[in-house]
């Protein structure tokens, strides 16, 4: 079979095992969604007929044909808590998230692999043992006391930045960077701190093979021969990893959003399991999870094309 | 060429004879920043081994007459809500946090080295199947797998265990196969296979001792990880069971008092990345060590 | 989806107050730096006195702004038939109003109703006249049959967390256009009350047609508000309706209900004027907000409580028949006596809530017009362990407490667990978060647990599913024939003299069951910037924006 045929057949049934997983999973919590509802409430006669009128009374397995079949035609179901369409409330909060991560994301690029080249061209210098530093210290503190402390800092005793909340950038974008920066800081440290690391450790790598020696040996510049040749094979590895990184990248999103009550997935899936709101924990772990999926088989399909041995090796 | 040429009868070597404790010991005084990590980190095991003799203050006992009090001669580093001295609640959270992160990576190595030794050494179906677990759990947000596990599991020191070392299973049975899959190829491995050693051997003999490495770095990065794992969890209130005091309790705890009593907050969040950071630390120094080319993991 | 719900004009500016933030900050690096040593000075936050209950402000308004309120929590439905948050309730006192209302001394006005309802036939028909003129968001008429539609709605709705409240009803008939006749199986004082909350929201028949059950998606009532939009976790945009009966009267342009669930955000948002009213304001925050410039504070007592529910009985599940328990605080009320008399609850006060609250011992607290008035017994640590001995258990008596997962919860039990260690008794703490709790509580798998109820106006709201044998919330177990009949006399009976000696007897009953030990009667607390005027926050903690605007004279 062909590489990016398998890789995708085994994409699709990891997707299909985490749909499993996600649907017994909520329902293995103690207390179901009518308890959760009836609220203050709690008679035994509204918990029946709260249960009869989601279908939770019927086989398991029935349930999840029903969620397959109506998730595959776009209807996610109704959020028993809010009683509003999954997809809208997910379609909502997906913006936030994306811009959450995304800035994060260029964050840690920039800053990591910038600081990971000055680590492996400075090798052994100040220079790299405070970037060394650096990166173990985002590292080693925690997002959400690193969120505390942030806001204490910047939002509390001097103001500058918003200390919760949301404002859609079309809606008005100072504002909406004035809410981002501080969370954007807090998911994109530890993110940061990681690709440093990977970029000076691949830099290492590169700096000392055979074909950059022989391309400085060839008299071509320190600079050109960091830059073109070293940083681009080192950036290969950078992006694998940032791959990997992505499941983090979202865990620490729901983090991050919690901290700083952005309304994004993290928030909505909490709130969800805590709730017992089953369509709106499987919409959204469905969502983040083919995102996940997805990108690492993008990831490692180019891997495929750049290094084709990993297609032998994965086919023996 | 040359430099691959000495390269590849190195790591043979490397793996076939795994250094002797010794030498590994040598080794680690040579490399400063795994020294520091080391010595870091045994202060750190050592408070929590001796957390009794440490503490002034038994951790749990609240005084209600010296609530909130700021940092002073009594209480160094003040008292909480309840009044009791931080002092000896983060001692005893050190302790803690340490029995979390020790125990939580061995139930992921308990866990996921077989998994990973399995799917890289018999490959085909086996791997398929290990490969496709492993996938649906990174699949998940690590938060929604703990948090959901926590809660099905209850509060307890054991069962914020249980709940981070499970998130971490799937890291090691990559890197586990990883390593089991660069190792067959070897030929030494190869030779033993040949040589009619059983498959039990050939795992046992030659491929864990080889493995063991990657295996150990990844150990110390997945102590700091499952120490931030379970504060992050008894932030949710998810925890440890009160009144025994965790990091992660207490910044829980903290937080309503920010701005009222800093000091609540500061302190357990300090020694959180303390212990982080020694961990981390050691864990570099191991990795230049073990693996002086820049492991890419 | 997203309207641009908030723009330069109408918000006004920000508020900065830099000597306490560079005071703040001043502190957060002297701890961060001085660490151990004892050169921070005074940390700790002044206590200032919140003194009498402030619950309006009558200060004129202008018209025209809109008002940011930060709740605690994110609302659930916003569908009075399927709504079981309290934070809902405050989201619905700005759009869906009620048959009748509450005051501020707690006692039951009409609202959508023109007067007070009219009873016959020996209570069992309440006639309600309506209110003529009033009509609803979308411009549909509020006439008797549209009441009809909502209260039957209420009664049958599948899921309806109204059906149970409703149940004295038999029938509901509008007689001609502006009034409504509802029979009852035998007479139901407490019914009043219920019509002034969720089960007296009147909903728009055309609305209810158009979406069915998706009316939580656009919910159409009559209120001096109506629905803009909502965005899940974040916030609800309500705009002033013109089609609102009063909307003379109104100010306000717009209401956006945020939730931010941290005290000390929702503080720092009001400093910095992204928010105009933080909602239930955490006790920690009460000192800060009291001293901060600008900001007023609203507190009235709360008509709920916490307090300790131990399980004496259910085993089946609440509801189901009591069983048998086998353990010293079940079998014997000697030993919960004796937990009840190791409790502090003056210290519970000071420590748990920084003595913001107030300690109670009943169901009924005070500032209701049925409070009894009763006074605590103090604790009595000799007399606890005379009772343990009378009892002949082996001390210490073990029990296993169940504890919500917020910080407060935690700091409740640990007290608790303190207090109740000095008389004898070796507490567990288990924290369980809320819905695997709610779980444990229903089906009786659990010794004791801490309750927090957010209360009702009519003293059987507080009492009967509690403490009434088979009542949905009896979670102890609790089953007394003589608390039945005392019950249902309370409810019975109409005349306040009457029924406030009924409820006398009936407290005394239920706390000397000691299945729920009440400890503490909360403050509804609610920081407002001071351009705010008009604000009202009753007894019930809602917060009423109908009067609410910026005041005159301000920027």
């Amino acid at each position: 079979m062909p590489y990016p045929i398998r890789r995708l057949g085994e994409s699709l049934i990891t997707l299909f095992l985490v749909s499993v997983v996600v649907f017994a999973g909520v329902r293995a919590l103690p207390g179901d969604t009518a308890t959760a509802l009836a609220g203050e409430e709690p008679t035994p006669e509204a918990i029946a007929q709260i249960r009869e009128s989601y279908g939770l009374d019927d086989n398991i397995v029935v349930q999840y044909l029903r969620y397959v079949r109506h998730a595959a035609t776009g209807d996610l179901g109704v959020s028993s808590r809010t009683g509003l369409p999954v997809l809208d409330s997910v379609m909502e909060a997906l913006p936030v998230t994306l811009e959450l991560s995304a800035l994060a994301l260029l964050l840690a690029v920039v800053v990591g692999v910038g600081a990971g080249v000055v680590a492996a061209v400075r090798r052994g210098r100040p220079e790299e043992w405070l970037v060394n530093a650096v990166a173990l210290l985002g590292l080693s503190v925690p997002a959400f006391w690193l969120g505390i402390v942030l806001v204490l800092a910047f939002a509390i005793a001097v103001p500058v930045f918003a200390a919760s909340g949301f404002v859609p950038f079309g809606v008005d974008p100072m504002e909406n960077l004035r809410h981002m920066v501080l969370p954007v800081i807090v998911l994109g440290s530890g993110l940061a701190a990681v690709v440093m690391r990977q970029t000076r450790a691949a830099m290492l790598g590169s700096l000392s093979a055979d074909y950059v020696r022989t391309a400085r040996a060839k008299g071509l510049s320190r600079r050109q021969v960091i830059m073109g040749h070293a940083l681009r094979n080192s950036l290969v590895t950078v992006v694998t990893v940032l791959g990997l990184q992505l499941g983090h990248l979202i865990s620490g999103a729901v983090v991050t959003e919690q901290i700083f009550v952005l309304p994004g997935f993290g928030k909505l899936t909490i709130d969800a399991v805590f709730s017992r709101d089953y369509a709106m924990v499987q919409g959204v772990v469905l969502f983040t999870s083919t995102a996940y999926i997805l990108v690492n088989l993008l990831v490692d399909l180019a891997y495929s094309v750049i290094d084709p041995r990993i297609r032998l090796g994965g086919a023996q | 060429m040359s430099a691959a040429a000495t390269a590849l009868p190195a790591a043979e070597e490397r793996a076939r004879a795994p250094l002797a404790p010794l030498s590994r010991l040598r080794l680690l005084t040579r490399n400063k920043l795994a020294l520091t990590g080391a010595v870091a980190a045994a202060i750190l095991v050592l408070i929590a081994v001796c957390a009794p003799l440490i503490a002034p203050y038994d951790p749990a006992r609240p005084d209600f007459a010296a609530a909130l009090q700021e940092p002073g001669w009594a209480h160094w580093l003040g008292t909480d809500d309840l009044g009791r001295d931080q002092l000896s609640r983060v001692v005893y959270g050190v302790r803690a946090s340490l029995q979390i992160g020790l125990l939580a990576v061995a139930l992921a190595f308990a866990a996921g080295v077989p998994l990973g030794l399995i799917a890289g050494y018999y490959g085909r179906f086996a791997d398929s199947v290990v490969s496709r677990l492993t996938d649906t759990l990174l699949a998940f947000p690590f938060l929604v797998l703990a948090v959901g596990l926590a809660t099905i599991l209850g509060p307890s020191l054991l069962n914020a265990t249980i709940a981070v070392g499970v998130s971490q299973i799937p890291a090691v049975i990559r890197i586990t196969r990883a390593e089991t899959l660069r190792l067959k190829h070897l030929d030494y491995v190869a030779a033993a296979v040949v040589g009619g050693g059983g498959d039990g051997t050939v795992l046992f003999r030659h491929i864990l001792p080889g493995a063991l490495s990657a295996l150990t770095v990844q150990a110390t990065v997945g102590i700091p990880t499952a120490i931030i794992g379970e504060a992050l969890l008894s932030f949710l209130g998810l925890g440890v069971q009160p009144p025994s005091p965790s990091l992660g309790v207490m910044l829980s705890s903290a937080q309503a008092y920010i701005a009222a009593a800093p000091w609540m907050a500061v302190f357990p969040g300090l020694a959180i990345i303390a212990a982080t950071l020694a961990f981390n630390l050691l864990g570099d120094g191991l990795r230049d060590i073990l693996d002086p080319q820049g492991d890419s993991r | 989806m997203r309207q641009r719900t908030s723009g330069p004009s109408d918000r006004p500016p920000p508020t900065r107050h830099r000597p306490r933030a560079a005071a703040l900050a001043a502190q957060v690096l002297c701890v961060l730096v001085a660490g151990a040593t004892a050169g921070c000075a005074s940390l700790a936050s002044p206590t200032a006195e919140v003194g009498a209950d402030r619950m309006t402000d009558p200060r004129p308004a202008r018209d025209g702004g809109t008002l940011t309120i930060a709740l605690k929590s994110d609302p659930d439905k916003l569908d009075p038939t399927l709504a079981s948050t309290a934070v809902g309730r405050t989201v619905f006192t700005a759009m869906c109003e009620k048959l009748y209302d509450v005051d501020a001394e707690n006692r039951i006005v009409p609202q959508l109703a023109a007067a007070p309802p009219t009873t016959g036939d020996g209570g069992r028909t309440v006639t309600i006249k309506l209110r003529r003129g009033v009509r609803f968001a979308d411009g549909t008429r509020m006439d008797a049959k549209a009441v009809k539609t909502s209260l039957d709605r209420h009664r049958t709705l599948t899921g309806s967390v109204r059906a149970s409240e409703l149940k004295p009803l038999t029938s509901v008939q509008a007689v001609g256009d502006d009034t409504v006749r509802l029979r009852l199986a035998k007479p139901y004082v407490p019914l009043l009350a219920l019509l002034a909350d969720r089960a007296g929201m009147v909903m728009s028949p055309t609305a209810l047609k158009r979406y069915g059950k998706g009316f939580a998606s656009h919910p159409t009532c009559v209120g001096p508000f109506r629905y803009a939009e909502r965005v899940v976790g974040d916030r609800i945009v309500l705009d002033k309706d013109p089609n609102y009966y009063d909307a003379d009267a109104v100010h306000l342009r717009r209401v956006i209900y945020r939730t931010i669930i941290d005290g000390n955000v929702r503080l720092a948002n009001l400093q910095s004027g992204d928010i105009q009213v933080g909602d239930q304001m955490d006790p920690v925050q009460v000192g800060r907000a009291l001293t901060e410039p600008g900001l007023q504070l609203f507190h009235s007592p709360s008509l709920g409580y916490y307090g300790l529910t131990l399980n004496i009985g259910n085993t089946k599940g609440a509801g189901a028949p009591p069983g048998r328990i086998d353990t010293p605080i079940a079998r014997d009320v000697r030993v919960r006596e004796a937990f009840d008399l190791s409790l502090d609850r003056d210290l519970i006060n000071t420590i748990v809530f920084q003595g913001r609250y107030r300690p109670t011992c009943g169901p009924l607290p005070s500032g209701t017009p049925y409070a009894t008035g009763s006074r605590c017994p103090a604790r009595d640590l000799a007399k606890a362990k005379r009772l343990l001995r009378a009892a002949k258990v082996t001390t210490p008596v073990r029990v296993r407490l169940q504890i919500s997962t917020t910080p407060e919860d935690n700091r409740l039990g640990q007290v608790i667990q303190a207090m109740a260690k000095e008389a004898g008794f070796a507490v567990s703490l288990t924290p369980t978060e809320f819905a695997t709790g709610l779980e444990h509580s229903r089906a009786g798998d659990f010794q004791a647990a801490t309750t927090n109820w957010s209360g009702r106006l009519d003293p059987a709201g507080n009492i009967d599913v509690f403490a009434g044998t088979g009542g949905a919330q009896n979670y102890g177990g609790l089953s007394d024939p003589a608390i039945d009949r005392l019950i249902a006399e309370g409810g019975a009976t109409a005349g306040k003299p009457a029924r406030k000696k009924i409820y006398a007897r009936l407290v005394e009953r239920v706390r000397a069951a000691h299945t729920v030990l009440y400890l503490i009667q909360p403050t509804n607390y609610v920081s407002v910037t001071e351009k705010v005027a008009g604000l009202k926050v009753f007894g019930d903690g809602l917060i009423r924006v109908k009067d609410a605007g910026y005041v005159k004279g301000g920027s």
